[in-house]
């Protein structure tokens, strides 16, 4: 802590999160040949195929839900939407963090990201798309989906806009094809790399395709850094649309405890939490695995901590606000449904969500447990458990607690909602235990940025 | 050519529907130039070039090749042809097929058309209109213009449809489990008809249920005229054989007493539930709620006293309801009688009750001075005989005779009891018994083992509509007829007849009851209409004296009498009762140490067990408790915690060596050391749906505990199952959900409302101008469709829940899915609890779609499946619906219904998917598919049928032409329906009542279903007993 100061100079910045002076040479090599020529360890394999087993139960639980409908959830009357919409807030959360870390990390300069921006990218991507999935799949008609769609049908049909669910489409399916255009554009230079030093012909052709003939030139980069710079400018609005209209999906209704006015800024920075917490997780396995300790510093480490802290304490106060508004608001029906959170059927979960998001992070007010991976991982894991109980209860409690006593009921999730969701953790997994065996998981162009910048100062 | 072809519209022209050449319809259609037909754009273009025509290409060219039918060609058509009119099977009788070239009479396809007729229930005539479609029934209706109890309708009337179309109907003649024919039948009948000639019918016995029906008890006497040894015997499980002993003697006579609550502004109910399931239901709920229904302008209600051991709906519906014991009742009436002058009678209370139990009979005696001439005592069947006796005596003092009960001969003839007969049977003194329409192996008191002696029975009998228990003991078994299906006639309690009048053709092959018993007489039992014969030659030579003067006048008499619905003056006359006697203290049943009592109760959904097949009311949430598919033992909150048991827990009540494990259900309002079980569950043989559910109680039931056995151990077995309800939150939470007022506090509520129109709430958001309501832009103000339901008269009998479930399609989703909180009921009744536990105050509040004006679940749907129409309607357009349950969840009324699976279509319970039952389908109503949201409509194809009548005959909709189906079923008439843009109109002007309300109005949704606040008219509380405050 006592090494903080607001302002560091590029050189220290450097200094601070590449540790050792690299060549450019040192950089490609560390990153590329883990690719290139580093055959996979055990480790990964075991890993593999337990995401190949995710994967298939991902795949045997969606045939299952077609055949039989969406009656194998555990889902009833009042508890109308369950897990999927649960889980669907929960994955977009966790897909927000990258495009933030990478957007708003680069317009405010922080160079520190470019570590960890690849990889938080893809985990972004791959956490949007399986989020996508969820609101197709929670329809009792899936194959319907489409007429969310503004297209022009025979019958002149068009969505209905005052739907937050429609919002919900247009913010889901911007966010998703901007994810895939921000990150591709990211990873271009490397992988030109990638097919300058591949040795196998299918590499270079795969990889030369996908450079799009990316040369290295000045004029080359100068585009470069306008569209990507554009980009993230975009970015961080979509950030903070998409998690505001999931708010808005509960916020815009009328039922006690999801007619909040705080709900999209709640959202997004619940989202963020919950995706950095996931970041921090996904970092310490891949310099773990991957021996990137010089590249992934513990001052990353320390200022993942920090973010993780801030979201903790705005999380807590989201938190108190819902409280005491809903106390302050003086409708019964708000209050009977706080006063259920902390002591109905619920309650044990309520408060475990309590110590994941707002107790369990206090821990990072201190630099030895920012920098000691065991407590980070710990604490990322309890917010990981945390966020996802959150919107389990988001999604619980008030349809088991609305305005009409008769229609109370509980909510309690069958063999197929879990199997769902575990399902998607595993085909997640595979898809990033995939891209770490062919791209570039650092971004080598960038850190090389960095070398360049410790050494010229 | 068809030989249906009809004349083709000139709308229909050549663009719809003939396509080719071959077909005739041209030679009719086209203009003279044949020659200008063309087939393809090509002959087209040819054609309008001047071309030649084209060749006319024949349709089916290979047919056409063949030249003139060949022989092959012919023996092939031929073949198909009877294939198909064998495929083509149907419930229309062979030799009356009518071609609709000749429209039926009144049968117009896509139109409904009523028949009057009559179900019966414990052998009362159940007065309906059966609505059918082209001659297939699917609703019952309540026949408005019958005398006794026809304006209305219960549960069990609602449900018959699906009875009719069950897959587990019985189909075929049985003889020891094989299918039989009819003849082989007759002819082991014959054989023992030549020796009952010859013996004059020793060893031949008859057992049926309660009847009323003229005809049948005619023919039955007809029979033991001519077999003078042969015996009848008759019992039904929920019969009246108290309540007849009672009246003997207290008037030394058979007479019954017939209840007016229409008549009594103040009523002590002694453990009767006379507004719960039972044959005089509806009668009985109608009078009674004439009482009960606060207006502006009311200056008194009928005040309720009620005495029971488990809250039944009368208790729920009392104003001050004391939970005692069954056995305790007797000294209560004592208490009561003593109050009216009776000798002091040392009372066998608990001691725990005795207080509360002296200051109810105190205050219910004051009641009844209170109201002379007005007043009325009424006793419950499970009370003996001595309580009967007691109210007559008191109801004699407070000149309740001739007003609120009078009294009718009961002279008809009845079988003897059925403990005789088993006792023949195990003596082995019977040889041939018939059993009609009853079920003894299962519900006949235990002791007599009855399954087991009709082992002992060389030649038995079953007739009935189920392979059932006894139909399992039984060497023959014939399939009987739904009484939708044969000719028969029965009374209602006051006696007034209706002759029940088939409204479709056997759909098995079934035989009336009047065909068995035919054969005993020697015949073959194949007349064609053995059953409408029987009961004409009866009204032709017994009916009043306009059907007996001539044919020609009992035909005319016979057709007004069939149309009707019932026999115009056949009630029975009343006569004045003589004065009662005091009758002699019943023995006394003091609560044996350790033990507990049991009380035996009908069940509000399958009643003794008989419509334990029957999904819809397997279905239907009991009126208190809401437990579905199942009964459970009640049990009261101190036993509860006494025996440490919670709900679920299964226990297991012994009397003596038998024992019954049953759930525990903790019940309000149940009587400490008293648990009450429904009847009618745990049945083996009941079918697919109805069979291995719940306890069965009569196992536990004998001769002398036909009602309630006073020696029955509890104890806890340590299993546990959950409970099915459909409601588990029975607390308001101190919410503005069923508003109560006094009576004084509503007159004064009246004078401080003035009567105005109901402005509407403030909004932010006016309507948009620049769209007008009305489509067409006409000034014509639109119909405004909306519904007020009276909460003072509602009575929770769930009567309007099957109808709105046979009206619109509702299907069953089985025990599984409620488990898992899946209800599809589109009206619901919520019952909240009030108060003590012990002795709660129940409110029922039905809760329909409230068709909000601003709905909540409008703009939350992404595909505008749920919209508004002009005409205030919140509609769901199936179609459009992909599932996203949005609207459910922004409804604060929870009233949408998701189909989770294809409940209704293709994932259906048990085999309710069976072909058979989608002829039960009304064919106004879609049949929702998985994946759907769905909801009360408000009837809306009634709504669009009274438009489209109302169009054609270019006028409005009248005031009271649409009634939905729930408001018709109501036995109360709590339901009002109509146009709420009309000022005159029911609706409009109930609306503008004192204590009319909407239901959450502080969200602003301005519901179109309103409320009526619940008024009771009670007396001030009196000790701890009642919870009832004055308010």
């Amino acid at each position: 802590m006592a090494t903080t100061k607001l302002h560091l100079t590029e050189r220290e910045t450097a200094a601070r999160f590449l540790p050792r002076e690299m060549t450019y040479d040192e950089v490609t090599r560390d990153v590329s040949e883990q690719i290139l020529t580093k055959r996979v360890g055990r480790v990964w394999w075991i890993f593999f195929a337990i995401s190949i087993l995710g994967t298939g139960l991902m795949l045997a639980s969606i045939a299952w839900l077609f055949i039989e409908g969406i009656g194998i959830w555990g889902i009833n009357t009042s508890n109308i939407w369950g897990f999927a919409i649960a889980n669907y807030v929960w994955w977009i959360g966790i897909g927000n963090a990258g495009t933030l870390i990478s957007s708003m990390l680069l317009l405010t300069r922080q160079k520190w990201r470019s570590s960890i921006n690849r990889f938080a990218e893809a985990m972004t991507l791959f956490a949007a798309s399986i989020a996508g999935l969820f609101p197709i799949l929670h329809l009792g008609r899936p194959y319907y989906f489409f007429w969310l769609v503004p297209y022009p049908s025979t019958m002149d049909l068009w969505p209905q806009w005052r739907s937050p669910l429609v919002w919900d489409l247009f913010a889901i399916a911007s966010y998703l094809i901007f994810s895939i255009l921000f990150w591709y554009t990211g990873v271009i230079p490397d992988l030109a790399t990638m097919r300058d030093r591949a040795r196998t012909t299918t590499g270079r052709v795969l990889y030369g395709a996908f450079a799009l003939g990316w040369t290295g030139s000045a004029r080359d980069w100068a585009r470069y850094e306008k569209y990507y710079k554009a980009m993230a400018a975009l970015g961080v609005p979509l950030v903070c649309s998409v998690h505001s209209v999931v708010g808005l999906d509960f916020a815009a209704g009328l039922a006690p405890g999801w007619q909040e006015t705080i709900f999209p800024p709640y959202f997004v920075v619940g989202a963020m939490f919950s995706g950095f917490a996931m970041v921090v997780t996904l970092a310490i396995a891949i310099r773990w695995g991957f021996g990137l300790r010089h590249l992934i510093t513990d001052n990353h480490l320390d200022l993942m901590g920090k973010i993780l802290l801030m979201g903790s304490l705005i999380m807590g106060i989201s938190y108190a606000t819902e409280w005491f508004m809903s106390w302050y608001g003086g409708s019964d029906a708000d209050r009977s449904v706080v006063s259920f959170e902390f002591t109905g059927p619920y309650a044990p979960w309520y408060w475990l969500m309590l110590f994941g998001n707002v107790l369990a992070p206090q821990l990072l007010w201190f630099r030895t447990a920012r920098i000691n991976t065991a407590i980070l991982i710990f604490v990322a894991i309890m917010i990981n458990v945390g966020m996802w109980l959150e919107r389990i209860l988001i999604v619980a409690v008030t349809p088991s607690h609305d305005q009409l006593p008769s229609q109370w009921r509980l909510y309690s999730p069958t063999i197929w909602d879990w199997s769902l969701f575990i399902g998607t953790l595993g085909f997640f997994l595979f898809m990033f235990l995939c891209f770490v065996r062919l791209v570039p998981v650092v971004s080598m162009h960038e850190v090389k940025q960095l070398a360049h910048e410790r050494r010229s100062a | 050519m068809s030989p249906l072809r009809r004349p083709i519209t000139p709308e229909a022209g050549p663009s719809g529907g003939c396509g080719g050449a071959a077909c005739g319809c041209h030679a009719d259609l086209e203009t003279p130039a044949p020659a200008r037909g063309w087939q393809s754009l090509d002959d087209w273009q040819r054609l309008s070039e001047g071309g030649p025509a084209p060749v006319r290409r024949p349709e089916f060219p290979a047919i056409i090749r063949e030249g003139p039918v060949s022989r092959r060609t012919a023996l092939k058509l031929m073949a198909a042809a009877s294939a198909l009119a064998t495929a083509a099977c149907s419930p229309r009788p062979q030799n009356e097929i009518v071609p609709y070239v000749n429209m039926p009479e009144r049968v117009v396809p896509g139109t409904d058309l009523l028949f009057a007729t009559a179900l019966t229930l414990g052998g009362y005539a159940q007065p309906i209109l059966g609505q059918t479609w082209e001659g297939r029934p699917t609703k019952v209706e309540p026949n408005p213009d019958h005398p006794f109890g026809g304006g209305g309708s219960d549960p069990f009337r609602q449900a018959s449809v699906l009875t009719l179309y069950d897959p587990d109907r019985s189909r075929s003649l049985l003889h020891d489990g094989d299918i039989a024919s009819w003849n082989s039948f007759i002819r082991v009948v014959s054989q023992k008809v030549a020796t009952f000639e010859s013996n004059d019918g020793e060893g031949l016995r008859i057992l049926t249920g309660a009847l009323t029906s003229p005809s049948l008890i005619d023919q039955i006497g007809a029979l033991l005229r001519k077999y003078p040894r042969a015996r009848w015997h008759q019992w039904e499980s929920l019969g009246e054989t108290n309540a007849a002993a009672g009246a003997a003697l207290a008037f030394g006579r058979s007479l019954r007493a017939v209840p007016h609550f229409d008549k009594a502004l103040r009523i002590v109910s002694l453990d009767a539930d006379f507004l719960g399931p039972g044959p005089h239901q509806v009668a009985f709920a109608s009078g009674f709620s004439e009482g009960r229904r606060a207006r502006r302008d009311s200056r008194e209600l009928t005040r309720l006293h009620v005495a029971e051991p488990t809250l039944t709906i009368t208790g729920a519906n009392a104003d001050h309801r004391l939970a005692l014991r069954r056995a305790d009742i007797a000294s209560l009436a004592r208490a009561l009688a003593q109050e009216f002058g009776a000798p002091a009678a040392t009372t066998a209370i608990v001691p725990s009750a005795r207080d509360w139990a002296r200051d109810w009979a105190r205050r219910a005696a004051a009641d009844l001075r209170d109201a002379p001439g007005r007043a009325l005592v009424v006793v419950g069947e499970g009370q003996p005989a001595e309580v009967h006796a007691l109210a007559h005596w008191i109801n004699g003092r407070i000149g309740a005779f001739g007003g609120p009960v009078t009294f009718i001969e009961q002279n008809a003839p009845t079988g003897a009891p059925i403990a005789g007969l088993a006792a023949d049977m195990k003596a082995g003194h019977v040889d041939t018994l018939l059993m009609l329409d009853c079920n003894p192996a299962y519900d006949a008191p235990a002791e007599l083992d009855f399954a087991n002696a009709l082992r002992n029975i060389p030649f038995s009998v079953h007739y009935g509509i189920y392979v059932d228990e006894t139909a399992a003991h039984s060497h023959w078994h014939v399939p009987g007829l739904h009484p939708f299906e044969t000719w028969t006639d029965a009374r209602t309690l006051d006696g007034t007849a209706t002759i029940a009048q088939p409204l479709i053709t056997p759909l098995y092959d079934g035989k009336s009851g009047f065909e068995i018993l035919g054969a005993l007489f020697g015949g073959y039992g194949n007349i064609a209409n053995a059953d409408r014969l029987a009961v004409q030659a009866h009204w032709r030579s017994f009916g009043p004296p306009e059907a007996i003067a001539s044919q020609g006048a009992f035909d005319l008499w016979w057709r007004k009498a069939l149309r009707d619905g019932f026999v115009a003056g056949s009630a029975f006359p009343t006569i004045t009762p003589p004065e009662p006697r005091f009758p002699p203290t019943a023995p006394a049943m003091p609560a044996a140490a350790g033990r507990v009592e049991l009380c035996f109760l009908p069940d509000p959904s399958v009643y003794d067990g008989r419509f334990s097949n029957n999904a819809w009311l397997q279905e239907l949430p009991k009126p208190v408790s809401k437990q579905v598919w199942g009964n459970a033992a009640l049990i009261s909150k101190a036993d509860a915690q006494r025996l440490g048991v919670g709900d679920g827990d299964i226990v297991r009540l012994s009397r003596g060596s038998v024992f019954l494990d049953a759930q525990a259900m903790i019940a309000p309002g149940q009587a400490e050391g008293s648990i009450g079980l429904h009847l009618g569950y745990g049945r083996s043989n009941a079918g697919e749906i109805g069979s291995r559910i719940g306890a069965n109680a009569s196992l536990l039931r004998t001769s002398d505990a036909l009602w309630s056995a006073a020696d029955i151990a509890v104890k806890k077995t340590g299993a546990k199952q959950p409970l099915l309800t459909t409601q588990s939150h029975h607390s308001m939470e101190g919410r503005d959900i069923v508003r109560s007022h006094t009576l004084e506090d509503f007159q004064e509520l009246a004078r401080a409302t003035p009567e105005h129109e109901r402005e509407a709430p403030a909004t932010l958001y006016p309507d948009d101008p620049l769209h007008p309501k009305r489509p067409d832009g006409s000034t014509k103000p639109d119909y405004a469709w909306a519904m007020v339901i009276d909460e003072s008269t509602c009575i929770g009998c769930n009567a309007c829940v099957i109808a709105c479930q046979a009206e619109n399609n509702v299907p069953v989703v089985g025990p599984e899915e409620i488990e898992r909180g899946r209800e599809m009921h589109w009206l619901r009744v919520d019952a909240y609890y009030d108060g003590a536990p012990d002795n709660p105050d129940v409110m029922f509040q039905p809760v329909p779609c409230m068709h909000c004006e601003k709905a909540p679940c409008e703009p939350v749907c992404p595909v505008e499946a749920s919209v508004h129409d002009h005409e205030g309607l919140n509609v769901q357009v199936y179609n459009r619906c992909i599932g996203t349950r949005f609207c459910q969840a922004n409804c604060p009324y929870k009233v949408r219904r998701f189909n989770f699976f294809g409940y209704g279509n293709g994932q259906e319970y048990a085999n309710l998917g069976e072909p058979m039952l989608e002829a039960v389908h009304n064919p106004d109503v879609t049949v929702r598919a998985r994946g759907v949201m769905e909801k009360c409509t408000y009837c809306v194809q009634r709504i669009s049928r009274a438009r489209r009548t109302a169009e054609k005959e270019g006028r409005e909709v009248a005031e009271g032409e649409v009634v939905t189906a729930c408001q018709s079923a109501c036995p109360t008439q709590a339901i009002q329906f109509g146009d709420m843009a009309r000022h005159d109109s029911a609706v409009s002007s109930l609306k503008r009542e004192p204590h009319g309300y909407d239901l959450l109005a502080e969200l602003g949704t301005r519901p179109r279903t309103s409320y009526l606040g619940r008024v009771r008219s009670s007396g001030p509380a009196l000790g701890p007993g009642d919870t009832r405050e004055a308010g």
